[in-house]
């Protein structure tokens, strides 16, 4: 069973531009690059932190860039950490972490719904939740939620009911 | 194999066999599946979205809303993300409370699985048995919450008012009364029932490396003889005070499953015992001043917590602002209602379809946020 200052030895001993940080007991955050991020994936992996929970996406739309967030657990450890990349907004691509774990592809398809991310070695990113979406993925922040409906959608004018008795 | 031999079925949210708002298209050879593929979409009602565009505090009352059998766990998960952020310790007297309200929300919603399962199996006296038995613990949120279903009970910083003793000894009334009364006529019913004991045994086996590697948790994971369980792994609220055991089972089918949910009731009640016993005296929230200027310092948590169905978490980002930037969900049944459709179900047989969904306890609300 590793502590928290162990397991951060465990990544920064193999890769050193790291940024893991401690947030609480039994939680640690790391900010990695984009190119090692499988790689670290990987590495944990194959040291216990077998548990992927989920994939999460962030739109730090003024950075102009994507966040994914891998949520990674190990029963032994009993440690959890959340593994942040950047990605670049414009050419929103990444890499599939589906060779790892089969389970990510559909992860992965919520997102590319959502945010329109692509990855790259997962061949089935078909339409998940949503059907013939042909506008701004809806979970970015320039998606107007508001504006959407006024232009998709006509507003009833309001009528006080006629002869109610 | 033969594709003219195979008939493509749809089995949509009518049908009686799925576990919600959620559709299944299926190729069957025969009445055994070949492949399955999952068509979620039906309930999806933006809630991720929602929260993005509301204060912090008001999202404790829509949150509840994303899963109807685990309304409290989704106020919880929440709340403890704002105040992981926020770096808050909430009273104690609290943090026994949250407890109190989550085990007794994981009893009603064990005792509505169960039904559920049985009435995929067509036995449903029990599945009424169950949501009779459910409604007496209703009755009790009813008196502390105000709610039946949706409690917003669980707020940032506490909960929202203090339990009166009258009213503690109002659940333990009721959970003496489920024990002696309504278990023992459970056991009769289902779980002494060689029939549907031959229902439940060797079906729908998910065995302890598939179950690792989709990120099953929960009674399915338990089921095949691992205890995990987040309450003794990252105890959170006040489960380091008290004595519980983690229910496991050997051979991974629907049976072990439900078995192990019936003895978590058991669990529960012994829990709330000891909580209640314990119960310190002291605040029940914290005053974090108007509710409407709710500022969290920038920063991100993944917290997650054990509800009935397994893991539930929730990835919370702030920028310091009034609202949330980002919320992700993440529900204990994503893996197995997306994933584990397309990887577990071929080889099932058609009647054994609804057996599968109810025991790996498949909620589309999680995954059609």
């Amino acid at each position: 069973m590793r502590t928290e200052e162990e397991t951060m030895k465990l990544i920064t001993n193999r890769f050193l531009d790291c940024n893991v940080k401690k947030l609480r007991p039994q939680n640690l955050e790391a900010k990695v690059p984009e190119s090692i991020t499988i790689d670290i994936l990987s590495h944990l992996k194959s040291h216990g932190y077998s548990h992927l929970a989920t994939i999460s996406c962030v739109d730090w739309i003024d950075d102009n860039e994507f966040e994914l967030a891998y949520h990674l657990f190990s029963y032994e450890d009993r440690i959890n950490i959340t593994i942040q990349t950047r990605i670049d907004r414009e050419k929103a691509k990444y890499i599939t972490a589906k060779e790892l774990w089969p389970v990510a592809q559909f992860y992965e398809r919520d997102i590319h719904d959502f945010f329109g991310v692509e990855f790259e070695g997962n061949d089935n990113l078909e339409e998940l939740i949503l059907e013939n979406w042909n506008h701004t993925p809806p979970m970015r922040k320039d998606f107007d939620t508001r504006k959407f409906v006024n232009e998709q959608y006509e507003w009833r004018d309001y009528h006080e009911q006629e002869n109610a008795d | 194999m033969n594709k003219k031999m195979q008939t493509e079925i749809f089995f949509g949210p009518n049908f009686p066999g799925v576990p919600g708002n959620y559709g299944i298209s299926y190729n069957f050879q025969g009445d055994t599946v070949v492949e399955a593929e999952p068509n979620a979409g039906h309930l999806h009602r933006g809630f991720e979205k929602l929260m993005e565009q509301r204060i912090w505090i008001k999202n404790t009352a829509l949150v509840c809303r994303i899963c109807v059998m685990e309304p409290d766990i989704n106020e919880m998960a929440y709340a403890m993300g704002f105040e992981a952020i926020g770096n808050l310790e909430i009273p104690e007297r609290a943090k026994y409370i949250r407890s109190i309200i989550l085990e007794l929300a994981r009893i009603q919603a064990h005792l509505f699985s169960i039904g559920g399962n049985c009435g995929a199996i067509g036995l449903y006296t029990a599945s009424h048995t169950g949501t009779l038995a459910r409604d007496y613990l209703l009755d009790l949120f009813e008196e502390i919450t105000g709610g039946r279903v949706y409690h917003i009970y669980n707020r940032p910083g506490g909960v929202r008012k203090d339990i009166s003793d009258e009213t503690f000894q109002k659940i333990l009334d009721t959970i003496d009364e489920l024990e002696k009364e309504r278990m023992p006529e459970f056991d009769h019913l289902i779980f002494e029932n060689p029939v549907a004991q031959k229902r439940w045994k060797n079906i729908a086996v998910l065995s302890q490396e598939k179950a690792l590697e989709m990120g099953v948790t929960g009674p399915a994971i338990r089921a095949t003889g691992l205890p995990y369980d987040v309450r003794k792994l990252m105890p959170y609220a006040a489960y380091d005070k008290v004595n519980f055991e983690v229910p496991t089972g050997s051979n991974g089918d629907a049976w072990d499953r439900l078995v192990i949910k019936r003895d978590e009731i058991f669990q529960s009640i012994n829990i709330i015992r000891q909580l209640i016993k314990n119960i310190p005296d002291g605040p029940v929230n914290l005053d974090l001043g108007n509710g409407l200027k709710y500022k969290v310092p920038a920063g991100s948590a993944y917290v997650k917590i054990e509800s009935a169905r397994g893991e539930f978490g929730y990835y919370m980002v702030s920028d310091g602002g009034l609202k949330p930037y980002r919320v992700h969900v993440r529900g204990s049944s994503n893996p197995v209602g997306l994933y584990g459709v397309v990887a577990e179900l071929p080889g099932t047989r058609i009647e054994d379809v609804p057996v599968w969904a109810h025991s790996l306890d498949v909620c589309p609300p999680e995954f059609d946020r």
